[in-house]
């Protein structure tokens, strides 16, 4: 295929945006059926691309020097890509039901559907100039969807969102300026860029610098200190929550973190260094404390969003692992948690847009009333739970042989971690699934509540088989990884 | 094919039978029986297909993406057997006892999910397909212990939960050690791998244990025990006869795996795992003992047989290359002990299902009037006390003819010792069983209906019992045939090795056994723990006031550890609330970033701050202030200079 091509799913999304923002149709049903075909016409569109890829990289725009905007496609985006293209048709469908009742349906699938554009933008960068640029739009075009409901909390809350967002920034752009001036290029080449003979004078500042980037990048894949804004943001309408937080931004944090570890500055030069311990122990304590604040918390979502914040630390600790099986298990849990926590999260919003419940607590004997949500709800989190042979037990395994396998006595501990934060994840999921389904509800509820209709259960049901599926066939997927993290693809 | 089969089967048919049930009970049912003896058909095609073509194996590569292998010898042919035998009896008595029930649907799909896990497990050719199996029947099992849904069953179905999830975290973490210390998690290619491991075998040790735990937490091995006497009486009967008869063995399975492939011959394995058996079988058989619920007693006996095993296996590491007499011995009495609990569970199920009540005091003299039943519980009752011509003495006798064989070769006070509490534990099962025989058959109790069954019941209790009838009475036909076939599992090959089983020096181990039991019988229980009083002579409970693990040590503990990590977890969460709190105050006064949460001091004090500072909100007016402060200050010091 032409590789101009590679600008046309970012581009469709931004104009079918635009379409609706300059139209604003009136009907529902036109808005929709606007709105599902371009993103499914983009998902399509970013299929065939990766499926018949174009190997040279496109030339947006070029400043000085090797400065460019280019495109280009490599096994990691695909990666990224597909995840995002298969799950997006999915996650509007779900949308649909779930705006009726919110409002301001236009404005919001304008911004919903730009995303798409800009996500697909991040995963197909050929450089770390066009990624972070991409990486900035991704922030401020999501901005607006977190403040959707613009009441006090929601607009603060978005604030904070910016803030946090465009402070790691602020920091990545330090590592963006000296990749630019200590490489040879600023292009992703598997391995790294860094000049070896600039580099043997200045290796600490370098080490320094990942650090910095690696801090700036993780605001947005919400590693601790800086995830603060992950469990507030989800304030924010559950497609949101779902689609943005659990998959495509907090994503795109972790897809950076593995572009400028194996792409920019590569392992060759951070692995074994105080650089590597320093940002494995911030994952680590990411991974146990985003776990036990799951636990703590009683708010439904709040709580998936902890969890989040905890098993992106678990792709974090994967790149941070810095082999090529680290890579894998890294690449595995990025796309099996998608999966999973997209589905938990739909789940959660069914419960809270039904019943208007919010709390742990009040969620008794539910199971009988809304059996589709919960069966969901109870495959989807047995597997992040990591229950053999669901979609979480094999990302687990692979991370758990990376760790191992690395021989650095600190992976063995974030090992460790992982086995304890499994433990907590069983608590705060399994503690759901049995109030739901064992425990007889409160005898003042006599109130009559129900699964959603169809636009809101098919999702979920998809991604629930999806977790099932993706572990017990997991071989292909793991295979392309694989030759991912040996540069093959 | 047969493999897949055997395992696909029920799991699809769960579904089917889920969402038939939804519509029609009697098609549910119809299907779920289907199912079991379908499932007992192909056990049966398949054990004849590995007696005449020796092993059958498949491997499904990608699957998981390490691969799943189920493989079919002797020991996991006879097992699955078993286990579908099990199943199907059950499932007769199901029909009865689940009359009235809420929730069937429910039950029975995971019933039919926990039917395809273990045979899974008994059928996996590694380790790793064994801890995938081992986690699902876990979790499929959990529904059975929660189904009644009271609070009981629900606190049982906790710490059931939290022993499963617990120690199949650990097993993970051991698997993942072996893995990388041996290269392969194989079953037929570990002990080639352990003999040429070069590391350290205390290394491999540690990473023996750690993925025993997993298997020790299904089988019930002291101190992950807890589970058994909770579930046992919660769950409905034909699930608690499950539970006991063939989930314990599961673990018992891995455990013999790990003992036969890697340790055999290991003196340290060896005695850690004597260890934890001989107090397993002990404590369970003094909980018994003590116990006044009727399934309870079956659950710590069972916990306690368990025990029995254990050291059995112990000896078949221990013994090394002789270790022939311990494998038989083991096999069998994993054999029986399955086959006794069926036919107990049932009959207590039984009376459960009459009377609503477990207690002892409640149920004096339910079965009476009812010869059937009677004779199918003493049936049960002689062969797991060990009574010569019944099935539990012979397999008794091959584990106790094994420590004996041991102390001649090591001779160690340690092994006497174990010797004798063996033969102790022996003892107290008798009396035990002659207690729960007496109370539910002898006694009269007031106002007690005597209990009765349907056709279809007593089909299946009278079966059950036959076949332990059966290898108990011809024990050179059966039982030589199963050891026979089962024995290579333990990595023991020896053959022709057989056992007088009547000679006089293995008699009089049994027999001091009966005495002690029924020294036991006769002095413990009906001194100590029956007590006269006006309303008649009463069976004491003691277990209230008796040292229970769970609830007097792991649960305190959890909420301590928990107390502590939610200290930490409030300092960081304020630690990073508190840089914030001191940027916005100082840097960015004017931009509303957090509004405080109602209910935390901090937050007050935070809000109460911010308004007494109201003049000062913006950062500029802030700074000019602190200036002006600044030279006030500076000139109220030049003044006292000068």
């Amino acid at each position: 295929m032409p590789s101009y091509l590679l600008l046309l799913p970012i581009i469709l999304p931004m104009l079918s945006g635009i379409i609706l923002f300059v139209t604003r149709p009136k009907s529902s049903r036109a808005r929709e059926v606007f709105v599902e075909l371009s993103v499914i016409i983009n998902s399509a569109v970013v299929l065939m691309l990766l499926l018949n890829r174009p190997q040279e990289s496109f030339e947006i725009v070029r400043f000085v020097g090797n400065l460019t905007l280019s495109l280009r496609i490599d096994g990691m985006s695909s990666v990224f890509a597909g995840l995002v293209a298969i799950l997006w048709p999915f996650a509007t469908l779900y949308a649909f039901g779930y705006m009726k009742k919110v409002g301001g349906e236009n404005r919001f699938f304008a911004f919903y559907t730009m995303t798409f554009g800009v996500t697909v933008g991040i995963a197909f960068s050929a450089n770390l100039l066009t990624m972070y640029l991409f990486y900035e739009m991704l922030t401020l075009i999501t901005t607006p969807l977190v403040a959707h409901e613009m009441t006090k909390e929601s607009i603060r809350v978005a604030l904070k969102y910016l803030c946090y967002s465009i402070g790691g920034a602020a920091l990545a752009f330090i590592g963006l300026v000296f990749i630019i001036m200590l490489g040879n290029t600023n292009d992703f080449i598997f391995g790294g860029v860094l000049d070896m003979t600039e580099l043997a004078s200045r290796k600490n500042l370098v080490l320094f610098t990942y650090v910095v980037a690696f801090c700036g990048f993780s605001a947005k894949a919400a590693m601790f200190p800086l995830h603060k804004w992950l469990p507030e943001a989800s304030i924010a309408p559950t497609p949101v929550t779902a689609l943005l937080h659990a998959v495509a931004v907090v994503n795109s944090g972790a897809f950076a973190i593995m572009r400028i570890t194996y792409y920019s500055f590569g392992t060759s030069v951070i692995s074994g260094t105080w650089a590597q311990a320093v940002v494995m122990v911030l994952t680590i304590i990411t991974i146990i404390y985003g776990s036990a604040m799951a636990v703590k918390e009683q708010h439904l979502k709040r709580r998936l969003a902890y969890s989040t914040v905890a098993n992106l630390s678990y792709v974090l600790f994967g790149a941070a692992v810095m082999t090529p099986l680290g890579f894998v298990g890294a690449l595995t849990h990025m796309c099996f948690h998608g999966v999973m926590k997209i589905c938990l999260f739909f789940c959660a919003g069914n419960i809270m847009e039904q019943t208007e419940k919010n709390y742990v607590f009040e969620l008794d004997g539910l199971a009988k009333k809304m059996p589709v949500t919960f069966a969901c709800f109870a495959v989807s989190g047995l597997a992040l739970v990591g229950v053999p042979p669901l979609a979480g037990f094999i990302s687990k395994w692979n991370l758990g042989t990376a760790a191992l396998d690395s021989g650095n006595p600190l992976a063995a501990i974030g090992f460790g971690a992982i086995l304890i934060s499994a433990f907590l994840t069983a608590i705060y999921i399994i503690t759901i699934v049995i109030r739901a389904y064992f425990v007889s509800p409160q005898p003042d509820d006599g109130a009559k509540y129900c699964d959603p209709k169809f636009s809101m259960t098919f999702p979920i049901a998809v991604f629930a088989a999806g977790s099932i599926l993706c572990g017990v066939f997991s071989g292909p997927f793991v295979m392309v990884f694989e030759r991912i993290a040996g540069g093959l693809f | 094919m047969i493999l897949a089969l055997l395992i696909i089967l029920p799991a699809v048919l769960a579904l089917t039978c889920y969402i038939i049930g939804q519509r029609s009970v009697a098609l549910r049912k119809l299907i779920y029986n289907f199912t079991l003896f379908a499932e007992l058909a192909l056990s049966v095609v398949l054990l004849i297909d590995v007696l005449s073509n020796g092993k059958a194996e498949v491997f499904l590569p990608k699957i998981c993406s390490m691969g799943v292998g189920f493989e079919a010898d002797g020991f996991r042919a006879i097992y699955v057997l078993i286990a579908a035998f099990m199943w199907a009896m059950t499932g007769l008595f199901s029909n009865e006892y689940f009359d009235g029930h809420h929730n069937l649907n429910r039950y029975f799909m995971f019933n039919l999910f926990t039917l395809s896990a273990t045979a899974g497990l008994f059928l996996s050719s590694d380790l790793f397909t064994a801890l995938i199996f081992l986690e699902l029947l876990s979790f499929t099992s959990y529904v059975w212990v929660v189904q009644e849904e009271s609070n009981e069953a629900l606190n049982a179905g906790d710490t059931y939960l939290a022993v499963s999830v617990i120690g199949g975290m650990v097993s993970l973490l051991g698997l993942f050690l072996l893995y990388t210390q041996l290269g392969t998690l194989k079953i037929a290619e570990l002990s080639s791998a352990a003999a040429s491991y070069g590391g350290s075998k205390a290394s491999l040790l540690v990473s023996g244990i750690l993925t025993a735990v997993g298997f020790f937490a299904k089988a019930g091995v002291y101190p992950l025990h807890i589970w058994l006497p909770k579930a046992h009486p919660v769950a409905p009967a034909p699930a608690s006869a499950l539970l006991s008869g063939i989930l314990t063995k599961a673990g018992v399975f891995g455990t013999a795996v790990l003992t036969a492939q890697i340790f055999v011959g290991d003196k340290k394995w060896g005695y850690v795992i004597l260890t934890l058996g001989v107090i397993t079988m002990v404590l369970g058989a003094l909980l018994a003992l003590i116990s006044v619920d009727l399934k309870r007693t079956l659950a710590c006996s069972s916990m306690s047989q368990i025990g029995f095993i254990t050291v059995g296996i112990a000896m078949t590491a221990l013994l090394d290359a002789d270790n022939t007499l311990a494998a038989r011995g083991v096999s069998l009495h994993m054999v029986n002990h399955s086959l006794i609990k069926l036919v107990l569970f049932m009959i207590a199920g039984v009376v459960f299902m009459n009377l609503h009540k477990l207690n002892l005091n409640d149920i004096r003299g339910a079965g009476k009037k009812n010869p059937l039943l009677m004779i199918c519980f003493l049936i049960g009752g002689l062969s797991i006390s060990g009574v010569p011509f019944f099935s539990g003495y012979l397999s008794k006798t091959l584990i106790h003819e094994s420590i004996v064989e041991y102390y001649a070769m090591n001779p160690s006070l340690a092994i006497k010792a174990a010797e004798w509490l063996f033969i102790i534990s022996g003892g107290l099962t008798f009396a035990y069983m002659t207690k729960l025989f007496v109370c539910l058959f002898i006694e009269n109790g007031e106002g007690v209906k005597p209990v009765s069954l349907n056709k279809l019941s007593k089909f299946a209790i009278g079966i059950s019992s036959a076949v332990l009838f059966a290898l108990g009475i011809f024990p050179n036909f059966f039982a030589d045939g199963i050891a026979d076939r089962m024995q290579g599992f333990f990595s023991a090959y020896a053959e022709n090795v057989t056992v007088d089983c009547f000679s006089f020096e293995n008699l009089r181990g049994a027999l001091i056994s009966l005495v002690i039991g029924a020294l036991a019988y006769m002095f413990a229980v009906r001194k100590i723990l029956m007590k006269t009083s006006s309303r008649g002579t009463e069976y004491v409970d003691y277990t209230s006031k008796c040292f229970d693990l769970d609830t007097m040590l792991y649960r305190p503990l959890i909420n301590i550890i928990v107390g502590i990590i939610g200290m930490a977890l409030n300092l960081a969460n304020s630690l990073v609330d508190t840089v914030s709190a001191l940027v916005r105050m100082s840097a960015l006064k004017s931009l509303p970033l957090s509004s405080p949460k109602k209910h935390s001091k901090f937050s007050q004090w935070r809000k109460s701050m911010s308004k007494e500072n109201m003049i000062l909100s913006s950062s500029l007016s802030y700074g000019l202030v602190a200036c002006g402060f600044g030279i006030i200050l500076m000139l109220i010091f030049l003044l006292a200079r000068a």
